[in-house]
């Protein structure tokens, strides 16, 4: 790295991680940003995001059967789609899909109404 | 004639407010409030929400406003009691800015909203996340006016998705209820005290998520509920009432019993004597549900009662302390009656309950 120079605000921002990546290894103190393991102490600041939600998805629970799903699973459907579980079955309300409850307040009545989406 | 005409107008003049006592009032989907005449079991309003779906409900002080957080658009909604009108609706999220706000609590002067915010600023080549940071949101000038990070002990992941809020009487310190309590001065937006309780686990990852009116704050001055324990040498949890003077920033945490797997909250009758909870205990095919009567004078339990609960579920109680309400993850509330512990009825509130909590007129 000693040989390039930044040109622009995000390289300098790479560099000045460096610098600070490398202070912080030599007063041993835990890495913030760093890559680390998800069960590494002390915890990492995890990013925000869905994919992150290893929750399984709405055919099995996460102990691999079906009891510990909603009743009937359209029971499920509304809270999932706005609070970013189980992601890929269901729109993102947050970014891309804040119209898709808009045809059916109840989804365990009306859930064919709701209209499909494609990524 | 006279008499009876001064004696008539003051009736009148009262049947405002009484028209207004046991009215709950749920978030649904997909941007509504519903107003739900406890005594007739039926819908009376819907209140459209101009800024979106409605993430958490909380009642200011003086119970007269109602402050809906919405998610769409990261937006703030004042609902007036007494006229039944919106009137006051503003989005925080601009085109290059967003807001993840996980509810919150007005200041007792209703001007300043506190919270717990992501923010999320879109730059020319990549979106740059915030940490956690306590906000301030000023519900005159309708933003964002102040914004410290959390800090980095505090930091833990979803912890801001799963808190409860308080805030002193004289609006000096703002509490948060999670894997600890921490106490925050609203002067600084500074930790200045962590107290080592917990809220204990809750079923299905919602109920006092996004600080929904779960447990009603019946005395603005204290907050009680169930909190768990651990001793440092062994980690061995027990569950207990702990109760936090606001202002003085002391508790009192009387232990129970060993810490079950999940409890829903406590619901506290209005003149204080009993509070309910749901303890779950076993997961998934395994769970069983069963409601926990409890004498706050002697903490003591007084009594229990199996039933069967949905997967996920939130708790509220009826103003006035008879009946208690399952709900959520759906559109139906089901109404057990608090001393014998049994299942009365089901309504249909005719909409999807959202997570924000309920709210019960009083």
């Amino acid at each position: 790295m000693k040989h390039l120079r930044p040109l622009n605000k995000k390289a300098v921002q790479i560099e000045q991680a460096q610098v600070e990546h490398a202070r912080m290894e030599q007063a041993g103190s835990m890495l913030e940003e760093d890559v680390v393991a998800l069960q590494q102490q002390p915890r990492p600041h995890v990013p925000m995001g869905c994919s992150l939600a290893f929750s399984p998805g709405w055919e099995v629970d996460a102990g691999g059967g079906t009891a510990g799903l909603c009743q009937p699973v359209e029971r499920d459907i509304y809270d999932c789609y706005v609070t970013c579980f189980w992601p890929v079955q269901v729109p993102d309300h947050v970014n891309y899909s804040p119209d898709w409850a808009s045809n059916c307040a109840v989804a365990t009545k009306d859930w064919r109404n709701l209209d499909l989406v494609f990524p | 004639m006279k008499i009876l005409r001064t004696v008539l107008a003051v009736c009148l003049s009262l049947l405002p407010l009484q028209a207004q006592a046991g009215i709950m009032y749920l978030g649904g989907y997909p941007n509504v409030l519903i107003l739900f005449d406890e005594t007739s079991g039926t819908v009376t309003k819907r209140v459209p929400l101009a800024s979106g779906l409605p993430t958490a409900l909380r009642e200011s002080v003086d119970r007269k406003k109602i402050y809906v957080s919405t998610i769409t658009t990261s937006g703030m909604e004042t609902y007036d009691v007494a006229t039944g009108k919106v009137t006051d609706s503003f989005s925080l999220n601009t085109p290059t800015l967003r807001y993840r706000i996980y509810g919150g609590v007005p200041d007792p002067t209703g001007r300043y909203f506190y919270t717990v915010a992501q923010r999320i600023d879109k730059e020319i080549d990549r979106y740059k996340i915030s940490k956690p940071q306590y906000t301030v949101i000023d519900l005159k000038l309708k933003k964002v006016i102040r914004a410290v990070d959390v800090a980095t002990e505090d930091d833990t992941p979803g912890a801001a998705y799963r808190s409860a809020y308080a805030i002193s009487p004289d609006g000096k310190f703002f509490y948060i209820f999670r894997d600890k309590v921490i106490v925050v001065s609203t002067a600084e937006l500074k930790a200045i005290e962590r107290f080592d309780l917990s809220k204990p686990e809750i079923s299905g990852f919602e109920n006092v998520n996004f600080g929904g009116g779960v447990e009603a704050i019946r005395n603005p001055g204290q907050y009680i509920s169930l909190f768990n324990a651990a001793d440092p040498y062994v980690h061995n949890k027990v569950f207990g009432i702990a109760r936090f003077d606001l202002a003085s920033r002391q508790f009192n945490f009387v232990p129970i019993g060993p810490a079950p797997s999940t409890m829903a909250g406590l619901q506290v009758t209005p003149d204080g004597k009993e509070g309910y909870t749901v303890v779950t205990n076993g997961t998934l095919g395994n769970k069983r549900c069963e409601f926990w009567r409890f004498d706050l004078g002697t903490n003591k339990v007084l009594d229990k009662a199996e039933f069967p609960c949905r997967s996920r579920f939130q708790l509220g109680m009826s103003g006035d302390g008879s009946k208690l309400y399952i709900y959520g993850a759906s559109f139906d509330i089901e109404v057990y009656d608090a001393k014998t512990l049994k299942l009365e009825k089901t309504w249909d509130i005719g909409n999807d309950a959202t997570m924000a909590g309920l709210i019960v007129s009083q």
